[in-house]
């Protein structure tokens, strides 16, 4: 009877035993795959929302861009552009590169969600152009601070207006969005505000841009 | 909406010729913005009547000056005892495209013909190219009235060795040229002037060495400085003038005979 009971408890004990270890591989398999998940899922906010291409706007005669909408509405839009100018009658072309800061702070809805509109946004940005005639400070063949100015880097600002189309059935992107911006660089409005010779129409430029929202 | 989108299109492209700007330093231009020199040097041998006497106007760096620069104009337009305009270099602050079109829009009011000579602010990013592209070589002559003028790029820190900077072998051809005859006096253009920074001042004696071999020599015109200037920089009796910038509301006025010469500073 002891040895009965004995039995009992020791093949009690052994079965909880494996039972507890069992449960104790799962636990951490399921730790790992939150981990993984949580891992992949932080990686995967770095995916681009959207992509847009950019028409002038002094950043090329085309830029390809890849962006992230962020802000209780998506009011908020980081873009990051390459663009190409050609060389037209100048030596040969350049690559530029844009990083674009856009505020959208408001959006109509109009016919069910079907399309929106925004009737005002307003962007900054910062411009890099590649090339051997083009830097930021001069070089060292010139005394300290001869021309003091960046000839590579243009910090530019654009206001606009934007209308979203609801793509039905929804294609590659749930969302088509056509803008178009005024914009100038820091340089242009140097100039302006010391001149009463210039006027806005000179120193803002127009630039048109599609993007598709995939996410 | 689409009406009012496709007018608000329609407008837009119709403001200006060149709405969309691909960058500040893109080199696209006009037709009405290209070869400038070339034009007003043309359009100098048609009008040349072949006088004794010859006035022109040598002006200094407009850069960032347009409300100056339009004064300028209008102060040029007032007189009538001139024959061109000169443009001393650093038609541009920063070399871009815009600046170079927006000074050619107030300098094309003039009603006499102007050329202009590179600046070193006119070779900043793509510049160089630009003014090529609107204005012409960098070095160039012509004659009016039995006077040689001469333009020349002394700009030579901001190019490598590539280009050649003052380019002898343009002043030897230049020398050479004795073509027609048509001319007795030779009087020189350039930006910046021997001694300063951005001159090669290693052949500085060469450089005027060659330009006392132009024909009868007679005087020398810089910009580049922002203030007047008179320099024997060679002691040898040519003079090298220094022209103000717009800023300081001043120009070089320059009478040339067949015996003398003789300047003045004109405030405006």
């Amino acid at each position: 009877m002891c040895r009965f009971l004995l039995l009992v408890v020791l093949t009690g004990s052994i079965s909880t035993e494996s039972y507890a270890g069992n449960n104790k591989k799962r636990y951490w398999e399921e730790k790992h795959e939150r981990k993984i998940q949580h891992y992949q899922q932080g990686w995967s906010r770095l995916i681009p929302q959207y992509e847009k291409i950019h028409y002038a706007g002094s950043m090329g005669l085309i830029s390809l861009g890849i962006g992230w909408d962020y802000g209780k509405k998506s009011q908020w839009e980081t873009d990051f552009f390459l663009g190409y100018l050609p060389r037209f009658e100048g030596q040969k072309g350049h690559v530029t590169v844009t990083l674009k800061e856009n505020y959208i702070p408001w959006s109509i809805g109009i016919k069910e969600e079907r399309w929106k509109f925004d009737p005002f946004t307003v962007s900054l940005y910062m411009n890099k152009i590649f090339g051997d005639e083009f830097w930021t400070r001069e070089p060292d063949k010139y005394p300290d601070g001869y021309y003091g100015v960046a000839t590579n880097f243009r910090f530019n600002l654009a206001f606009g207006q934007r209308v979203h189309f609801k793509m039905r059935p929804v294609g590659l992107s749930e969302w088509l969005t056509f803008y178009y911006e005024f914009g100038t660089n820091d340089l242009y409005l140097i100039s302006y505000i010391t001149n009463r010779y210039l006027h806005f129409s000179d120193i803002f430029n127009f630039s048109l841009g599609i993007k598709f929202q995939f996410l | 909406m689409r009406g009012i989108l496709f007018t608000g299109l329609v407008i837009i492209l119709l403001a200006g010729c060149y709405p969309f700007e691909y960058h500040p330093y893109d080199v696209r231009l006009d037709k009405k913005y290209r070869n400038i020199n070339a034009g007003n040097i043309e359009k100098l041998r048609i009008k040349d009547r072949h006088r004794d006497t010859v006035r022109f106007i040598f002006m200094g760096d407009s850069q960032r000056w347009y409300d100056e620069t339009e004064a300028f104009v209008k102060a040029a337009n007032a007189r009538n005892d001139i024959d061109f305009v000169v443009h001393g270099g650093d038609i541009s602050d920063f070399g871009m495209k815009k600046e170079f079109c927006w000074i050619h829009d107030i300098m094309d009011k003039l009603n006499v013909p102007y050329v202009a000579v590179i600046g070193n602010h006119d070779h900043l990013g793509s510049g160089g190219e630009i003014y090529q592209s609107m204005y012409g070589d960098f070095n160039f002559s012509f004659v009016y009235s039995g006077i040689k003028f001469v333009g020349l790029n002394t700009n030579a820190l901001d190019f490598d060795y590539g280009t050649p900077v003052p380019d002898f072998e343009f002043i030897q051809r230049e020398i050479a040229d004795t073509a027609g005859n048509n001319y007795c006096q030779t009087v020189v253009f350039m930006h910046a002037e021997p001694g300063d920074v951005v001159f090669n001042n290693n052949v500085k004696v060469v450089f005027h060495e060659y330009l006392k071999r132009f024909r009868n020599l007679r005087f020398c015109v810089h910009a580049h400085e922002h203030r007047v200037m008179e320099n024997e920089f060679f002691g040898d009796g040519i003079w090298y003038y220094g022209a103000d910038a717009m800023k300081n509301r001043n120009y070089l006025l320059f009478t040339v005979t067949q015996q003398d010469y003789t300047y003045e500073v004109v405030y405006f």
